[in-house]
């Protein structure tokens, strides 16, 4: 019986007992597939994205104010100093999610997550690969629909640093982009 | 410390027990090849186009003069050795080429084994991991495959290897990562190609 009802509610959307659609957000899990694309070769791996909750705006105000006023270095201290709210899996491997927001777009969700370490240096293998120096963090963004399908983007191990016109510059290491490309938001 | 011993240390030790030996067949070179190599990892997988040229093999003496190298001075002398050696061709990786310094056939069944080493690294599989071992010491990338008569075949590489005197063979290479990357379709180009 229970499993109509969940089968159910995926088939309508996930409806409130109200009749409307229920908003999506933490505790909410995402898998998706890694890829990085250069002329070396292709890669591909599959991870797991797992958002608690999302980062209270207090949070958000320290490490924003660090990033403002400290830069990079200030900023990753904030972060290592904030509460993890989440963690990304590849393989046997798990990274501590620290930032984590969500904004309403027109077509569903925009979820931004920084991880407190890096996750991988994407072309790190090759002799003589620029230094590691400096890329302490790792950022993904996730652009979701209203049904939980979506894509996004992600730089495995990157610098974050004042400027730009949002204020924040994100740095990549990697040579390539990496895509995340069939994310889904699991159903719990 | 994961070692795996290629096929191509039968070569090399076969030369070691037998500097005169002639079993070597007529080399085809110059010569080319195309392969697609995969490794797969906890996570996933990668693949790649790997490109082999060999303009000429190495010879039976400048092969002895190698070999005698790594066992008396171990991986350390046998690079040196390597890199004195000529530049008989190339393997690329996307654009990234290196020199190849010794290039082996032999005769195999209808088709041949063809070994190849170069004397720098290609690639430290796996090295972009966060808690990823020093790479130091693993100077040279060895690629071995099979062909048969119509030039398609199969094989393996160790795109960054150490190369050691020991075990059954008297050779042994140590692959950086400790996998295995799979040549799968290797074909000979056709000349001109």
């Amino acid at each position: 019986m229970t499993a109509m009802i969940v089968v159910w509610g995926v088939a309508v959307g996930h409806p409130s007992a109200q009749g409307k659609p229920r908003k999506q957000t933490a505790p909410e899990t995402f898998s998706a597939r890694l890829s990085v694309g250069a002329q070396e070769g292709r890669g591909d791996a599959y991870v797991t994205i797992r958002v608690d909750r999302y980062t209270a705006p207090k949070d958000i105000d320290v490490m924003e104010k660090a990033l403002k006023e400290g830069g990079s270095a200030a900023f990753v201290v904030a972060l290592k100093r904030a509460p993890i709210v989440g963690h990304i899996e590849a393989g046997n491997k798990s990274f501590s999610i620290r930032w984590a927001r969500e904004k309403p777009s027109d077509t569903g969700r925009v979820i931004s997550l920084v991880v407190d370490s890096p996750v991988y240096f994407v072309g790190g293998g090759v002799p003589g690969a620029k230094s590691r120096e400096g890329f302490d963090t790792a950022v993904v963004q996730l652009t979701m629909d209203s049904s939980g399908l979506g894509e996004g983007r992600m730089a495995a191990a990157a610098k974050v640093k004042p400027g730009g016109a949002t204020g924040v510059d994100i740095e990549a290491y990697d040579a390539e982009p990496v895509k995340l490309t069939s994310v889904k938001r699991q159903i719990s | 410390m994961p070692v795996r011993t290629l096929t191509a240390a039968l070569i090399v030790a076969a030369v070691v027990a037998a500097p005169g030996a002639q079993s070597m067949t007529r080399p085809g070179a110059p010569e080319s090849f195309r392969a697609n190599g995969q490794i797969l990892g906890a996570a996933g997988g990668a693949a790649s186009a790997i490109h082999i040229q060999i303009d000429k093999y190495t010879s039976d003496a400048d092969h002895a003069a190698l070999a005698d190298a790594l066992k008396q001075g171990g991986n350390e002398a046998f690079v040196a050795a390597l890199r004195k050696a000529p530049k008989i061709g190339s393997l690329k990786v996307g654009n990234r080429s290196v020199a190849i310094h010794w290039a082996r056939a032999q005769a195999q069944g209808g088709g041949r084994r063809i070994a190849v080493a170069t004397a720098e690294p290609v690639f430290f599989a796996g090295a972009g991991a966060v808690d990823a071992k020093p790479t130091a010491g693993y100077d040279v990338a060895v690629a071995e495959f099979t062909v048969d008569s119509t030039g398609l075949g199969k094989g393996s590489m160790a795109p960054a290897a150490k190369v050691k005197a020991g075990g059954p063979t008297g050779v042994e290479i140590e692959d950086y990562s400790g996998k295995k990357i799979e040549l799968v379709t290797v074909s000979r180009n056709l000349p001109g190609k």
